[in-house]
């Protein structure tokens, strides 16, 4: 099909060649979030630097301790390069993509949850609930915040077309792996609490980066008029 | 690309001369409205500016440019949601070489127009503009099968319908 050819505006031009100035491409969106490693680690053995490994590390072994962690923060860390690939024009994922990530996540949560209950049952002692469940909540929220600013500065100088699902991968991805670290000092495995506080506060994670990622994307796309 | 990012004015001119027609083309079958679609052709190079920092060497730029272009035309037929649509003027939509010759040029394009808007998309993305079913369905965030179904059921419409208009 043959083409007419489109003229230049000169008030176009003219805008582009004042704002014109050499730019640095951005790296792949998996060398970034790897780039994000030192801090996941940091996560990771925070809580257990600061309040010790959970009590029943022994009974539940070292897979369940350290290695359900682990896979929990390349889980997180794997939401991270997608949000990242997600924010990049032209990448965007499909949605049996964004399926299979959040299934990926809720199943491995779900399933670690259930392994460590069903290995070492640990309730709370009655009238300590509520302050567990707001230690953990907290905990887990406040862990994810450095993740959240990062991931959340690095999808933003991309260019997110769809940044409430961009905020979505890495909120929740900043949950798992501040999650992964804060299970390594909590051994109350009951799913109630489990699910009520630490999953919550993934969730939460994921929420904060989706109302994080669309304000972001606001103000940006209002101070460029 | 890297002379634009490196900061090349006339980088930038080269960019536009090759994508802006191909662009105001996909932008009127979006829009179908020319106007509309001209003012969303420079709103779409100011974005390209903006985001040319998102832009990695070796990947393929229509796709990223097109993505862009895309995002335009959502944010604008969100502006004018409010206000009433008219499909009535079909404008001069782009003709897949397929079918170019089956029908009198005014027939395929009102043929082309009735086909579903996200057929008619990916139809038009493949065979007017040649992306591939991998790349419409990064620009569209849906995967390729569905892309090459969308746009085989496009043509197989459009075929339909032109097989109508032939009837009379």
């Amino acid at each position: 099909m043959g083409e007419e050819q489109v003229r230049l505006p000169a008030e176009l031009r003219d805008i582009i060649a004042r704002d014109l100035h050499p730019v640095a491409p951005l790296g792949s969106p998996v060398r970034r979030a790897v780039g994000m490693l030192p801090l996941a680690v940091a996560l990771l053995v925070a809580a257990v630097i600061v309040f010790g490994l959970r009590r029943d590390a022994s009974r539940i072994g070292p897979f369940l301790t350290w290695g359900a962690s682990i896979i929990q923060m390349l889980l997180g860390l794997a939401l991270v390069a997608g949000a990242l690939r997600e924010a990049v024009p032209g990448t965007t994922l499909p949605r049996r993509m964004l399926g299979i990530a959040f299934g990926t996540a809720a199943i491995a949560v779900l399933t670690i949850t259930f392994m460590t209950w069903t290995t070492s049952p640990t309730l709370i002692a009655p009238g300590y609930e509520t302050r567990a469940w707001g230690i953990c909540l907290t905990g887990t929220i406040l862990s994810a915040l450095p993740v959240l600013a990062v991931a959340g500065w690095l999808a933003a100088r991309a260019y997110p077309l769809r940044p409430r699902i961009a905020g979505a991968l890495y909120g929740i991805g900043a949950g798992l792996l501040a999650d992964a670290g804060w299970r390594l000092f909590c051994h109350f495995s009951h799913p109630t609490h489990v699910l009520g506080a630490h999953t919550l506060g993934i969730v939460l994670s994921g929420i904060i980066g989706v109302v994080g990622a669309t304000v972001v994307s606001r103000r940006s796309s209002v101070s460029s008029r | 690309m890297a002379a634009y990012q490196a900061g090349s004015i006339e980088a930038f001119e080269a960019l536009y001369a090759a994508l802006a027609a191909p662009l105001l083309a996909y932008l009127t079958t979006l829009a179908r409205d020319r106007t509309v679609a001209q003012d969303l052709l420079q709103e779409a190079f100011l974005h390209i500016h903006r985001s040319r920092r998102a832009y990695r060497a070796g990947l393929p730029v229509r796709p990223w440019v097109f993505t862009i272009a895309r995002y335009v035309w959502l944010m604008d037929r969100r502006l004018r949601s409010r206000r009433p649509q008219s499909d009535q003027e079909l404008p001069d939509l782009p003709v897949p070489a397929e079918v170019d010759g089956l029908a009198e040029r005014d027939g395929l394009r009102r043929a082309l127009g009735a086909v579903l808007p996200d057929r008619r998309e990916a139809l038009l993305l493949h065979h007017v503009w040649g992306f591939s079913f991998i790349e419409i369905g990064q620009m569209l965030g849906i995967r390729p099968q569905a892309a090459k179904l969308r746009s085989s059921r496009g043509m197989g419409d459009l075929r339909r319908m032109l097989s109508e208009i032939a009837r009379g």
